[in-house]
């Protein structure tokens, strides 16, 4: 799941400091499940902005919607009759979801609420944790389950560095060494060869730190496969 | 060319020392005592390379002054602040400036410095830099041409490569795995982490007999008691043992430095057998490295 | 309702319209003869108002008061509290808020009654209830009672100690007051027949002449001095004095009339009262409570006995023989009593009243077109509570057979329909479908509730009751009674899931403190595990949870309210405070340590129905400030509702600091709900800050 945090609420008024009528747009998908851009969040949200604006001596009309998601078109279209009158929209779904609600409705100022962090789970009450960095290389396998790339504060390949101590790693006594994890699962398993095989540098060209990547279903696609048998002829 | 590697090649126990290049340009009090108190006792230096992630000068800069001076330098190379272009490039300046020893290091990670905005890079590891390094000594480097196929370097530079471990981690079998890996990757002699309990140390070197590299044994001048104690709760694979701490509470204001350099030499004379050398990181109490080698006996 | 789950368009649909809480019902509340609404009327006693309770309870049942103390509470048999540890204290909370004095006193409104008289014969729960709801209709309803006074048996048989005459006189006269008239000492049947009704103008009779004879037995000296009926007997007790001062009485009977005479003979006097009836101690039909009160008082009661013949001495009773019984019942469970005529006992004793059960006197249907079958009774269409007459009808234990003054009420209501339906000239149709009941409480769900025990009735010692027809039973304080109203625990009355806004996060299942809510595609709360805390509703971060009552629409409904009340050119302070430990009451005690007119309180069923949304909504609604009065750590009912309301203050805090509201203008008072001193300390905190930053003043 995406995981995104509320951004504080002067950087959200800088951007509708001028605005009489405010659409303030949830997003129904993983924002919701991390609980930082539900409906909820959207009309805590929604409350400052008219709180701050009463305070300013200003009317400010805010309006909440929360879509299914944010980061399918489809889901987008149906909002068309409260963007328009609307003159500003601040969405709090993931950059995903600004970013597509930007491009449908170009027009439109579009401020997002967010900061997109990471991909994570919920790993204690209230508590969600990084766990993948979509580097395009699935690493998993080969480490127990345990991602050094989004684990390791080094993202290193081949094992731990010194500063790993006492299992957690060196930058905070909070977090788990990634790879005290991997070997202790690889131990627990009795294979340690995954470990002991010297790997090669990962390739950063797939991952987000490279060019945006797309993926491509052909099947799902509308294009007409090369292999196409010719129409019947009538 | 190296001398470092030629007074390990012929068995004779080595030292190396450290220094640590200024944050600034005044680099000049810190070669002035590598020359003055290093040069002579240790077959090379080591050049820290923005040692805890906090910004200094290059290391790659101050070992070509050692080098001017007659001092040899062990370039010490982080992966945390360049991408492998930066680094592979580092290292055929490097060569082209003669400097030949170089440690491969991961690097403290930059939220423990003084740029905790910085971006961390760790494009290579520690393992990725010693095959990096092993590949620009066939002649290519870790890209390929247009066409998919290995680039040829023109001019081909040749290092002593070497790493580092940590002989009393905790867990001590992910260390020697690693080790063994970078050893596969090219690495020829290592620097271990400090270490304070002699014991412990020939057992890990027990442990490491299959892998057939020089190893110095890392010395690090306790400055007090305190600095101790720090160490045993902070320093990750570090256990100084109890009656070190005890002798350095105990010891005299005066005497500390004494009894510190005392410690370290004793340390030595008891290690020297198990391994082929130590590397002495006095933390700025330079001048006393001689001191410590004295002590030691060697 | 399997599955509490609703589409946003449905529940836009049904939200305001009860449906919700009204989709399962509480299985007190279907036990109940007249389906009170008990859950809504015990969470409004424990937040202090009573007034509203009471309300609540007349719309059903016109006795409060009389039910109050005699009624039989199947509620509580059915009570879920029964699986946790002891039922809710129903009966006893309902008698506490009819004793209350409320400020606005008990009037009542006369509807307008522009439609046919009707008339009711018999003043008992029956008949006045039927009148009083044809009143609310807008028919004009006469009752006849041949007796002195309103209430029928309850007047004339129920023992005052049970029930005290003023009591009952106050129910009654509440029915008059909404528009009833009454006319005592008029015998129908006598002079005035049904058909003179009928030329009077009334366009419909009811019927409601209860159970008025006792039955007697045809044994050997049935007819000696000293031989008497229940009925009889009990009408002239209290008023009698220790007449049966020295003697001896035997009853017959096991019933809970039985215990009636056996009690009142006690304290008339009598040395010793015995009880003899067929029943073992397991079939013997009184309730177990009556009877336990009874031995208590020193009534002996000996089973198995089947009265035989009176010894009589000089025409006088000087003792009874019974013979034993086998067995009371057949193979089918039918009353069918078998005897052993060889083993025989005689009780010496100076009276025998018989309890054995009453009859109805029909005299009043003879020569009408009433009619009233080959066994004595009424000709009666339970479909349609008519008689064999098209324009009477009927009701109470005439046509139900003995039972008890809260089922004389409910056939009462029904009666009524029968005849505004009769009069609208609609076809009569009587049925009812009620809603399911919510499930029995699973085992491992019991295990994580917080255990309560029941709040005693205070009574009069046995030694001391037995002697006199006072009250016995004393009733609860405001603060017992508000204790026990918070051990119900609002069956049902949970939340809903929107399923199109469910994002199956799964916070509703992490922040349940019983761990409820199932979540699979989407989320699922069981009525029949959910304690009705609303936790989940107040976190669910999709908004998918609704509440069946009390949600935020209640809270902001609130807020408006109270700031309605609060001049707009002063400071205006909301002040949010767990209802069950800062009742409403507790602050008119304390009147002086409330800060002047800027606050108004709001009483929350629980801290737990408080989120962070409703604290700004507040805000936003125009309060200055807002001061929330947390309940002593621990004491609710809900675990871990102090801590999570202290999360959630802190973030509306931290929202409100970013909208440049002054952190200060918030405050929570930790314990403040159960201690005035501290809670208007933290409201004069608030006003304080509020009025520096608003610069508008108290
Ligand atoms: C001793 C005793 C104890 C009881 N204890 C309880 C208890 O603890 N809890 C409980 O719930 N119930 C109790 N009951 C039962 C309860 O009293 C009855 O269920 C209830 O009163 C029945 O109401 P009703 O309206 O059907 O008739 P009734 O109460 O019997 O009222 C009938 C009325 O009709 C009048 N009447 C009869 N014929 C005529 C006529 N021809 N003209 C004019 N008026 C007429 C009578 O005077 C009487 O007032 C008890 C009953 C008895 C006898
Ligand atoms: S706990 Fe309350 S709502 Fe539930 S059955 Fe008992 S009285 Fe009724
Ligand atoms: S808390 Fe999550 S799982 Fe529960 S109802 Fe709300 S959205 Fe669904
Ligand atoms: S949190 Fe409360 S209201 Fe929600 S399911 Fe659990 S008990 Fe029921």
């Amino acid at each position: 799941m995406i995981v995104a945090d509320r951004k504080p609420l002067e950087e959200i008024l800088k951007h509708v400091a001028g605005c009489g009528r405010i659409l303030v747009l949830g997003c129904g998908g993983c924002v919701t499940v991390c609980a930082s851009g539900g409906d909820r969040q959207a009309e805590h949200l929604a409350a400052q902005l008219r709180l701050a604006a009463k305070g300013q001596g200003r009317a400010v009309e805010v309006t909440v919607k929360t879509p299914t998601r944010q980061c399918d078109r489809e889901f987008l279209e149906p909002l068309r009759a409260d963007i328009g009158p609307a003159d500003a929209v601040i969405s709090l779904a993931c950059g995903v979801g600004v970013q597509l609600l930007a491009e449908v409705f170009e027009a439109k100022p579009v401020y997002p609420a967010l900061n997109t962090t990471f991909m994570g789970a919920h790993t204690g009450p209230g508590t969600w944790t990084e766990n993948c960095r979509g580097c395009g290389q699935c690493v998993l396998a080969e480490t127990a389950g345990v991602c050094p790339v989004a684990r390791c504060a080094k993202s290193l390949v081949n094992g731990a560095c010194g500063g790993t101590n006492k299992g957690k790693c060196e930058v905070s006594k909070e977090i788990d060494c990634a790879w005290y994890l991997i070997y202790k699962r690889l131990k627990a398993r009795g294979d340690l060869s995954f470990l002991r095989a010297e790997r090669e540098p990962l390739d950063w060209g797939k991952s987000s730190s490279g060019i945006r990547r797309t993926l491509v279903h052909p099947e799902l696609t509308d294009t007409v496969p090369a292999s196409a048998p010719a129409a019947p002829k009538s | 060319m190296s001398k470092f590697r030629d007074a390990l090649a012929s068995g004779k126990f080595t030292f190396t020392g450290e220094i640590g290049p200024p944050k600034g340009t005044n680099v000049g009090p810190v070669i002035e005592e590598a020359v003055h108190y290093l040069k002579d006792c240790c077959a090379a230096v080591n050049v820290t390379d923005i040692q805890t992630a906090v910004m200094r000068m290059s290391s790659l800069a101050a070992c070509r002054m050692l080098v001017e001076h007659g001092v040899e330098p062990v370039l010490q190379m982080v992966t945390r602040d360049r991408n492998r272009l930066a680094l592979q490039s580092d290292l055929l300046g490097a060569a082209a400036l003669g400097i030949e020893n170089v440690l491969a290091l991961t690097g403290d990670h930059t939220t423990m410095g003084d740029h905790k905005e910085a971006k961390p890079v760790y494009d290579l590891d520690s393992v990725g830099l010693l095959q990096a390094m092993r590949k620009l000594e066939s002649g290519t480097d870790l890209g390929r041409t247009m066409k998919g196929e290995p680039n040829a370097l023109d001019g081909t530079p040749r290092f002593f490569k070497g790493c580092v471990v940590t002989p009393c981690a905790e867990e001590v079998e992910p260390q020697i795995i690693k080790l063994e890996k970078k050893v596969a990757a090219g690495a020829e002699f290592v620097q271990t982490q400090a270490v304070y309990d002699p014991k412990a140390f020939e057992k890990f070197m027990k442990s490491i007999q299959h892998i057939k590299v020089p190893v110095l044994v890392g010395i690090v001048l306790l400055k007090n008691a305190g600095m101790a104690k720090y160490m045993n709760a902070n320093v990750p694979g570090v256990v100084v043992p109890k009656d070190i701490v005890k002798r350095l509470a105990d010891a005299d204001k005066k005497e500390v430095k004494k009894v510190s350099v005392q410690i370290a030499g004793e340390l030595i004379r008891d290690m020297k057998g198990m391994c082929q050398g130590a590397h002495i990181m006095p933390l700025g109490w330079d001048k006393e490295i001689p001191n410590v080698i004295a002590a030691s006996g060697a | 309702m399997p599955g509490r789950q609703l589409t946003s368009a449905e529940y836009a649909r049904l939200a305001g319209s009860g449906a919700l809480i009204e989709a399962e019902w509480a299985p007190c509340r279907s036990a109940c003869p007249v389906h009170a609404d008990v859950r809504a009327y015990l969470d409004l006693i424990g937040r202090g108002k009573f007034r509203e309770a009471l309300d609540v309870i007349r719309e059903v049942l016109p006795f409060p008061g009389a039910c109050g103390r005699i009624c039989h509470h199947p509620c509580e048999q059915d009570c879920r509290r029964n699986d946790v540890d002891q039922p809710a204290a129903i009966r006893d909370l309902k008698r506490f808020v009819t004793e209350r004095d409320y400020p606005e006193g008990q009037k009542f409104r006369k509807p307008v009654q522009d439609r046919a008289p009707v008339a009711v014969v018999g003043a008992g729960p029956s008949g006045l209830t039927a009148a009083l709801d044809l009143a609310k209709l807008g028919y004009r309803p006469t009752v006849f009672d041949r007796s002195a006074a309103g209430g029928g048996l309850l007047y004339s048989a129920v023992p005052a100690y049970r029930l005290p005459r003023k009591v009952l006189q106050a129910d009654v006269d509440a029915i008059l007051a909404q528009g009833v008239e009454l006319k005592l000492g008029v015998e129908v049947g006598g002079a005035l027949t049904i058909d003179a009704l009928r030329s009077q103008g009334f366009k419909a009779v009811v019927i409601a002449v209860g159970l008025s004879r006792s039955r007697g037995l045809p044994i050997p000296g049935a007819d000696a001095q000293g031989v008497e009926l229940a009925l009889p007997f009990l009408a002239s007790a209290d008023s009698s004095g220790p007449r049966f001062a020295g003697k001896s009485v035997v009853v017959v009977g096991g019933g809970n009339v039985a215990v009636d005479v056996a009690r009142t003979a006690i304290r008339l006097g009598a040395v010793r009262v015995q009880m003899a009836c067929l029943e073992n101690e397991k079939e013997q039909p009184a309730w177990a409570w009556e009877r336990h009160e009874a031995a208590e008082e020193e009534v002996a009661t000996l089973h198995r006995l089947g009265p035989k013949r009176i010894v009589v001495r000089d025409g006088r009773v000087a003792g009874i023989e019974f013979k034993a019984v086998t067995a009371v019942f057949d193979e089918q469970g039918r009353f069918s009593p078998k005897y052993d005529e060889s083993k025989l006992t005689t009780l010496d004793c100076d009276v025998v009243i018989f309890a054995i059960g009453q009859e109805s006197d029909l005299s009043l249907a003879r020569g009408t077109d009433v009619k009233v079958d080959e066994r004595g009774r009424l000709v009666f269409d339970r479909n349609t509570a008519r008689t064999s007459a098209q324009d009477v009808f009927a009701c109470g234990e005439v046509v139900t057979g003995p039972g008890s003054a809260v089922e004389a009420v409910a056939s009462g209501h029904r009666a009524a329909r029968a005849v505004h339906q009769f009069l609208t000239g609609a076809p009569i149709n009587l049925a009812e479908s009620l809603p399911p009941k919510v499930e029995k409480i699973a085992p491992a769900t019991v295990n994580r509730l917080l255990k309560a025990t029941r709040a005693a009735m205070p009574t009069v010692g046995a030694a001391e009751r037995r002697r006199n027809f006072a009250e016995f039973e004393l009733g609860l304080d405001e603060a017992a009674a508000m204790q026990e109203a918070r051990r119900c625990m609002s069956c049902a009355s949970g939340p809903f899931v929107l399923t199109d806004k469910c994002a199956a996060c799964l916070t509703c299942r992490r922040v349940c403190p019983f761990e409820i809510p199932e979540v699979k595609e989407i989320a699922d709360i069981s009525s029949a595990l959910c304690q009705g805390c609303g936790i989940c509703a107040s976190e669910c971060p999709a908004n998918a949870i609704v509440m069946a009552s009390y949600g935020p629409d209640a809270v902001q409904k609130e807020v408006g309210a109270a700031l309605a009340v609060l001049r707009p050119d002063r400071l205006r302070i909301v002040v949010f405070s767990c209802g069950h430990h800062a009742p409403a009451t507790r602050w008119g005690g304390s009147e002086a340590a409330r800060p002047a007119a800027v606050a108004k309180e709001i009483y929350l069923p629980s801290m737990s129905r408080l989120s962070a949304a409703d604290i700004l909504a507040a805000f936003e609604a125009g309060a200055d400030g807002v001061a929330i009065l947390e309940c002593t750590s621990g004491a609710c009912r809900y675990p871990t509702v102090d801590q999570r309301l202290r999360r959630r203050v802190d973030l509306a805090r931290q929202l409100l600091v970013e909208a440049g509201i002054d952190g200060a203008r918030l405050s929570l008072a930790v314990g403040g709900a159960g201690d005035p001193a501290a809670a208007s300390k933290a409201v004069a905190q608030v006003a304080e800050r509020a009025a520096r930053q608003t610069h508008k003043h108290g």
